[in-house]
């Protein structure tokens, strides 16, 4: 099967943005997994819709981010918080530094998921015109809503630097 | 912290901080079940069909080996409507299989997920309030008949006559109040536990992002 192994080898170059999605939308190593992997039978489902009109990427971003927002689970989760052994140690850097970080994904993964869509796009580079196009929204619409995002996890991450 | 500082701090910290996936467990991946809301509304209606089947049959069964005519002919009636249910099941699985829509924009899909199972459940609701009324007065017409009535030899023990007395009636119509209140209630909150609280949540996303 061509097509299946070109996929295979598509995603097996671009599975970091799946991780990445996991990582944002899910607080323990099994869900992550099942995210891992309902994503992946997604994306192989959806892939005879991908016309290489766009990056793969970009296409990849589309279809993690709607199995994310869209994957129901009865139970209730509790909001994800990166533990620290997920975030590298450096001793180069100060210890400021990293509380910052911590407080910085704390207030991150209290996010809605709508928003930690917007803030992940944000931070892999994605314009406005193209998150808006990612999630069907107008480019207008996004910078309100960034701007909105920004005030809140400035306000969050202080309150989450304060008391750690 | 900044948000543009994180950015810069993930970029050079983060990329590398998950185990990664070979070929072999991607590829193993394409073969394990789906748990999207598309693909339990297909396993649902496979689930449906399959009941379809076994119920068909055993009606089929009880409307030849019945012991009453009344019987065989109720249930008769539900084999063939059983059986009329089967192409449109399989129907609406075909149209179900065709329907992806992750590589939609966020909005779209969102909103074809909620288009899609608000019409699976008003269509269930619709089906199974609709059988209510079928099911008694099939039950009715072929039990409470005058042939049934004034045919002693035919010790129907499932309808009495109600004309003899009162209580009768009382309880016949209490029970049929009762089964289509029940038969109302618990379809009801099947489906807003299975579906309901699922689909108000996705229209919370979607006024999320129409704000």
């Amino acid at each position: 099967m061509p097509e299946a192994n070109k996929f295979i080898n598509l995603l097996n170059h671009n599975q970091n943005i799946i991780h990445k999605v996991c990582n944002l939308y899910m607080d323990n190593i099994s869900d992550r997994e099942d995210l891992f992997q309902e994503i992946t039978l997604q994306a192989w489902n959806a892939y005879s819709s991908f016309r290489n009109e766009s990056k793969f990427s970009t296409w990849l971003y589309k279809v993690a981010l709607n199995t994310a927002i869209s994957f129901y689970r009865k139970e209730k989760r509790k909001p994800f918080i990166q533990s620290s052994t997920q975030i590298p140690e450096h001793a180069d850097e100060t210890d400021n530094k990293e509380e910052q970080m911590q407080a910085m994904y704390k207030a991150i993964a209290a996010l809605s998921k709508i928003d930690k869509a917007l803030i992940m796009l944000y931070l892999e580079d994605y314009n406005y015109e193209e998150i808006g196009s990612i999630l069907g929204i107008t480019a207008n619409n996004v910078a309100v809503k960034m701007n909105r995002i920004r005030t809140k996890l400035k306000e969050e991450s202080k309150k989450y630097y304060q008391f750690s | 912290m900044e948000l543009d500082e994180l950015k810069i701090f993930l970029k050079e910290k983060l990329d590398t901080q998950h185990p990664e996936k070979s070929t072999e467990d991607i590829s193993a991946l394409l073969n394990k079940n789906t748990q999207s809301v598309i693909g339990k509304i297909k396993r649902s209606l496979w689930i449906e069909i399959i009941a379809c089947l076994v119920f068909t049959l055993a009606c089929t069964t009880v409307g030849v080996i019945g012991k009453y005519t009344s019987l065989r002919i109720y249930f008769s009636i539900f084999a063939v409507l059983c059986f009329l249910f089967l192409p449109v099941l399989w129907f609406l699985l075909q149209k179900t299989k065709k329907l992806s829509s992750t590589s939609l924009p966020v909005k779209s899909n969102l909103e074809f997920l909620v288009k899609i199972l608000k019409e699976y459940v008003k269509r269930y609701f619709q089906l199974t309030m609709a059988l209510i009324p079928i099911t008694i007065f099939i039950a009715f017409s072929l039990g409470y008949s005058e042939e049934n009535l004034h045919n002693p030899e035919l010790h129907n023990p499932f309808f009495p006559t109600l004309t003899g007395s009162m209580r009768s009636v009382v309880f016949v119509i209490t029970y049929l109040i009762l089964f289509s209140a029940g038969m109302y209630y618990v379809t009801k909150w099947y489906l807003k536990k299975f579906y309901g609280n699922y689909i108000d949540q996705l229209q919370s996303l979607i006024k999320e992002l129409e704000e």
